[in-house]
């Protein structure tokens, strides 16, 4: 198997202040890789540190083979790292469509933006019908929708959502796993941070557990299920 | 009747130059939260170099204006790459380039005091007549503002709408995070912004001493201006600036009828404050609050 995304000894942060201390992650072809671990542990830092929205200070990032810790966030886009980020960010004055077509931004994806667009549509048929609605006035479960589906117009190699069900009802929660267990049987790379450590656990290939910046733990979603210590030391349930 | 005739055919004229001054200051505050103090210089600037060009180069109109837009807009251009790139790291990047730019527009309107000398001048843009309706009579120069002002409004429209460069500004101004997320690169969008910005800042400059004739300080009141009507449609709003822009043009004059001239400005900073303690994020701004 081969590495997709490899982190080696990558520390960043913000200012003076380190977040992520020397980590080093592998996230395979085809597989889905969860961090988890408590908050303001530098779940949410790591990702943008990968997507290049804050600096790497020292270690490499490489992406396919190519190395990419220097690049700018546009660039890491273009070499086709997606990041859907905590909170959805969304164009609040644009269309739920115009948002979804921000996704395909770059050339190579607006090439194919109507062939995306019903991938997405399929996908998230609640999309569908509210695509003519402007972003600041969804739901918090549409709002999700319109993040992942942006983050997919773009294609990619790599799909990294930030806390997919954070603030989310139970059964908005159930749709957005449903959505991101067709995306991993689809074949797609992602990675994936989550709060709830034991829901993605179900799910996940491979699981690391950053605590205070650098990994407690690492192993698969299964072995996580039957550590119960762990859990309980780092995640106290 | 002829009264208001005269009232609205003024005030849309002047509400037409200040929201050309306003989308500019509206855009670059929208897209990097810069409050851009040397505007009222740019305005000056381009006046200056359409005089210029017409006079001493002897370029027909339309060139002298695309000059002024091209000087001015490099202007902005500089403005970026010298002063707020190199600050936009900084955590008080918006106080630091406000201050900046203050500075930059002192240099700016000097340079323009020392080629061009303290008398005021004429600007040879300018066209004669006038159309009579009723017992009014509107200047064609007027007419022509107007004129210029929405089709360069609906161009900016056309532009921030439907085109790749105005889907990535819009996108900036709305969420920059999210911006650079979908490829867009913010560096880019700031210098076109701030181009844009400064060729649009030529025009309302030549309409502005079109009428009111040339001077190195000219920049300093529709400045003002420009950013109380940003500061009344919600700092960075850019259809909110054009709307808010030509309402103050209609109030101003018809404050300068029925008060007289000197009461204009005081009256409208008073309507201001009423609007930011009604609105504190102006009228069609979101809850985002600046405090300088």
């Amino acid at each position: 198997m081969s590495a997709v995304l490899d982190l080696a000894g990558v520390s960043s942060g913000y200012g003076h202040h380190l977040v992520i201390r020397d980590v080093s992650l592998r996230v395979e072809e085809g597989t889905l890789a969860a961090l988890v671990g408590p908050n303001g542990h530098g779940k949410t830092t790591l990702l943008r540190t990968i997507s290049g929205l804050v600096r790497v200070r020292s270690g490499t990032v490489s992406f396919r083979g190519r190395r990419i810790e220097t690049l700018r966030p546009d660039e890491t886009v273009a070499a086709g790292i997606i990041h859907v980020p905590q909170g959805d960010l969304l164009f609040p004055d644009m269309t739920v469509l115009e948002n979804l077509r921000m996704g395909a931004y770059l050339p190579d994806a607006a090439q194919r933006e109507s062939q995306r667009l019903e991938e997405v549509f399929a996908l998230l048929p609640k999309l569908k019908e509210r695509q003519a609605q402007l972003a600041s006035t969804l739901s918090g479960g549409e709002r999700r929708m319109v993040g992942i589906g942006r983050g997919l117009m773009a294609g990619g190699n790599i799909l990294m959502l930030d806390e997919p069900s954070l603030g989310l009802a139970p059964i908005v929660i159930d749709q957005i796993y449903a959505v991101i267990q067709s995306l991993k049987s689809s074949g797609r790379t992602i990675l994936i941070v989550e709060e709830n450590a034991t829901r993605i656990a179900e799910m996940a290939d491979v699981l690391h557990l950053l605590d205070n910046g650098s990994f407690a733990w690492s192993g698969s979603g299964s072995d996580f299920l039957s550590s119960p210590e762990i859990i309980a030391t780092y995640l106290g349930a | 009747m002829d009264v208001l005739v005269q009232i609205i055919a003024s005030g849309l004229t002047l509400g037409a130059m200040y929201a050309i001054s306003t989308i500019g200051l509206a855009l670059v505050y929208g897209s990097l939260n810069m409050l851009n103090m040397a505007h009222g210089a740019l305005l000056a600037l381009g006046g200056y170099v359409c005089l210029y060009a017409m006079t001493v180069l002897g370029f027909p109109a339309v060139a002298g204006v695309a000059m002024a837009m091209a000087v001015c807009g490099i202007a902005g251009l500089l403005i970026y790459h010298l002063a707020a790139r190199p600050m936009l790291a900084s955590r008080n990047f918006e106080t630091q380039i406000f201050i900046a730019t203050i500075g930059i527009g002192a240099v700016l309107e000097n340079v323009i005091l020392r080629v061009f000398g303290p008398q005021p001048v004429a600007q040879p843009l300018k066209v004669d007549g006038a159309v009579i309706i009723g017992s009014v009579y509107v200047p064609n120069q007027n007419i022509l503002i107007l004129g210029v002002a929405v089709l360069l409004m609906a161009v900016v429209a056309f532009v921030l709408n439907r085109t790749r460069m105005g889907r990535a500004i819009r996108a900036t101004a709305q969420n920059r995070d999210a911006a650079q997320l979908m490829g867009i690169r913010i560096g880019k969008v700031y210098a076109q912004v701030l181009m844009i910005s400064g060729a649009l800042a030529a025009v309302s400059g030549i309409m502005i001493s079109s009428l009111s004739g040339l001077l190195p300080n000219m920049g300093g009141d529709p400045m003002l201006k420009a950013f109380v009507i940003c500061v009344v449609a919600g700092l960075g709003n850019v259809y909110g600036a054009v709307a808010a822009a030509i309402v103050l043009g209609l109030l101003e004059s018809l404050i300068q009828y029925v008060f007289g001239v000197q009461y204009s400005f005081a009256i409208l900073l008073m309507l201001v404050i009423a609007v930011l303690i009604w609105r504190p994020a102006g009228l069609f701004g979101r809850t985002q609050v600046v405090r300088m």
